[in-house]
């Protein structure tokens, strides 16, 4: 005889719980009071331990599954009576309702009413959470045509609700198959509006595609681009900047200074300590804006956002005001190495001031990057190309071919106007072109 | 044992260490080798990932994060994305709450609101929890100003994890790594609130929140 490990009451306020993640899997020996399952509530997460010693005979309620409270989560045989992932996939997966929790007593309940889609199984293309094939089933919508948002691309309860709303004034007649595919904006929703995905669409995953998860990583990143352009009005200006005198002087010394210094010049140290200069000179763009406030910081800390195979970083050059030209290279190039073999503190990742992009040899002409919060402004510099320029050559104009970089600065206008934007970016300019750097 | 709430001040303390010490408090109150205890400590910085009811973040736990430098750790408790860090008065409850009748989640987490608005209060600074927003806030401040973030975990019926709140924890040391405000919301400290650094504000806080755990958890 199996025991059910239910979903616990965890409160008054609690009717149900996301599964986080299996601690144990089917086959797996398990004691008393042994976690095996994480559950998520909009409060808190627990841990589910085992009720009696045993062996995990099924694991009834998926990860990602919201199971309300006293929905069966997985069935553990007593020890020799185990019938490992026997019943898995006909059981009872779909959990009662979660307005009526079944007594804890309540035997497993077969599955609702026999899905109209091929049953679950291994080739089940539509992946929805039971609750989800529940609403499914009342609202008689074809969950394969459901976008599913939840874990993995799983169909929630609230995706068939979307799905299933019918658009504008049809609401009478919920049960409309042919509605659930493609919620479109509808001018008469005006008065009552629309999350925005509903309004101007989702995607519906087809077959073929495939699917990958954001990362953590991607999500912060995600997060903190859509905050950045939802905060920050950001305008951007280019500066055409012509490095011939710069490429003269890296030539001339890089072999030098690899050696007195042990580390490459790139082109990168000189448009950082060019930044830096004309950072001091200019105040309003080393700043951030705080509530009411305009910080400008005393402190010039460079954050250097850097294109990784593991996605964007961006470590910090502290006090880049401080440092010769000679000291930003070698502290670049030690950010930079330790990025690759992951070895920076959370320290060296934060508490920049200002920020230069260097996307590298494929940069392209110039794009505007998005600013890092919370500074106003980043610096982005785009290839490295020999164009024909005008110059003044013994008083006539002459087509002269010269090295020439677009550099792009994105700044936020709430807290920087156009004039010092466009001084601070010339003058980076000037001072890269009169290329006075000591080496 | 499991009378009152012993409380224990463990100075700073690195995440996986704590977190190693709260694995011990709850196997110990469980096999009712000890009480009731709070944790009081401060972590060096630190990147903690809770579980956003997203797949990604249990099964990718760390590498796409590590692979940014920054020390970071994938909790079993509420929430989203975290900082911890020096300034910040940090505090692990293990609690047997069906042994205190309070078996409630949500209750549980009323309380440790209610508490932690009272050591403010002790402290000079009227703060309230919000409906629908876990977290303590300073009171009637709109947008919200959060003094203090709580994620709470349970392993059967004994609580870990627990709060953070921010003492003298400098303005922008959130926003660096997690776009605080997304929602609306932006971080304060009680520094910033009272507007003084005064020395010893963390050993105030400190006491301020014992004595108040101290009461609400007799």
């Amino acid at each position: 005889m199996s025991i059910e490990v239910q979903l616990p009451a965890l409160g008054e306020s609690v009717l149900e719980g996301t599964v986080a993640r299996w601690l144990v899997k089917e086959g797996d020996a398990v004691e008393q009071d042994q976690p095996i399952v994480e559950v998520t509530t909009d409060k808190v997460d627990a841990e589910i331990p085992a009720p009696a010693a045993g062996v995990i005979e099924a694991l009834v309620a998926a990860e990602g599954d919201v199971v309300p409270v006293g929905g069966v989560l997985a069935r553990i045989a007593a020890p020799g009576e185990a019938r490992p992932g026997a019943q898995r996939a006909a059981s009872a997966r779909a959990p009662a309702p979660a307005q009526a929790p079944p007594q804890p007593s309540a035997p497993p309940r077969p599955a609702a009413p026999a899905p109209r889609s091929p049953a679950p199984g291994p080739a089940e293309p539509a992946r929805a959470t039971p609750v989800a094939r529940r609403v499914a089933e009342d609202t008689g919508v074809d969950l394969g045509r459901v976008p599913g948002t939840g874990i993995g691309g799983r169909v929630t309860k609230a995706d068939v609700e979307r799905a299933a709303a019918p658009p504008a004034a049809a609401a009478a007649t919920p049960a409309r198959p042919a509605a659930a595919a493609r919620p479109a904006p509808t001018p008469a929703g005006r008065g009552a509006r629309a999350p925005a995905a509903d309004r101007f669409g989702h995607y519906a995953v087809q077959e073929g595609d495939r699917v990958v998860p954001m990362s953590p990583l991607r999500k912060l990143v995600a997060e903190h681009m859509v905050y950045s352009k939802q905060t920050a009005p950001h305008v951007g200006t280019v500066a055409e900047v012509d490095l011939g005198g710069v490429v003269r002087l890296r030539d001339a010394h890089k072999e030098a200074f690899a050696e007195q210094h042990g580390v490459p010049l790139t082109f990168l140290p000189f448009v950082v300590h060019a930044a830096v200069r004309a950072l001091r000179e200019h105040p309003a763009l080393n700043a951030s804006v705080l509530e009411d406030s305009i910080v400008e910081k005393r402190d010039v800390h460079v954050g250097i956002a850097v294109e990784t195979e593991r996605g964007l970083i961006v470590p910090v050059v502290r006090h880049a005001d401080r440092l010769s030209l000679a000291g930003l290279a070698a502290a670049i190039e030690d950010l930079s190495a330790r990025s690759r073999t992951k070895r920076l503190s959370a320290d060296e990742l934060q508490g920049g001031t200002f920020t230069v992009s260097n996307p590298g040899r494929h940069g392209n002409l110039y794009g505007f990057a998005i600013i890092n919060q919370p500074q106003v402004g980043i610096l982005r510099m785009g290839e490295i190309v020999k164009r024909p320029v005008v110059r003044s050559v013994g008083g006539e104009d002459a087509i002269v071919v010269r090295p020439v970089m677009h550099l792009a600065l994105s700044y936020d206008h709430r807290a920087v106007d156009g004039a010092p934007a466009n001084a601070f970016l010339h003058r980076v300019k000037e001072l890269l072109e009169t290329a006075d750097f000591d080496l | 044992m499991g009378d009152g709430l012993h409380i224990d001040w463990l100075g700073r303390v690195p995440y996986a260490d704590a977190l190693a010490r709260q694995a011990d408090a709850v196997e110990a109150r469980r096999a009712g080798a000890s009480g009731d205890r709070l944790l009081l400590l401060e972590h060096p910085p630190v990147v903690t990932l809770g579980r956003s009811a997203r797949e990604e973040n249990l099964r990718t736990p760390r590498a796409a994060l590590v692979a940014r430098g920054v020390e970071v750790h994938e909790v079993a408790r509420g929430g989203d994305v975290t900082w911890h860090g020096p300034g910040q008065l940090v505090g692990y409850l293990i609690v047997d709450l069906a042994a205190r009748g309070l078996a409630d989640a949500p209750a549980f987490l009323r309380l440790v609101e209610a508490a932690l608005a009272d050591a403010l209060a002790r402290l000079g600074v009227a703060a309230e929890a919000r409906p629908g927003m876990t977290g303590v806030f300073v009171a009637g401040s709109a947008p919200p100003r959060k003094l203090a973030s709580i994620g709470l975990g349970l392993r059967g019926w004994i609580s870990w994890h627990g709060f953070a709140l921010n003492v003298t924890t400098a303005p922008h040391a959130f926003s660096d790594i997690v776009p605080c405000g997304l929602h609306g919301v932006s971080m304060t400290s009680l520094a910033q609130e009272l507007g003084t650094e005064r020395a010893g504000l963390l050993d105030e806080a400190r006491a301020a929140v014992a004595a108040a755990f101290s009461e609400r958890l007799a």
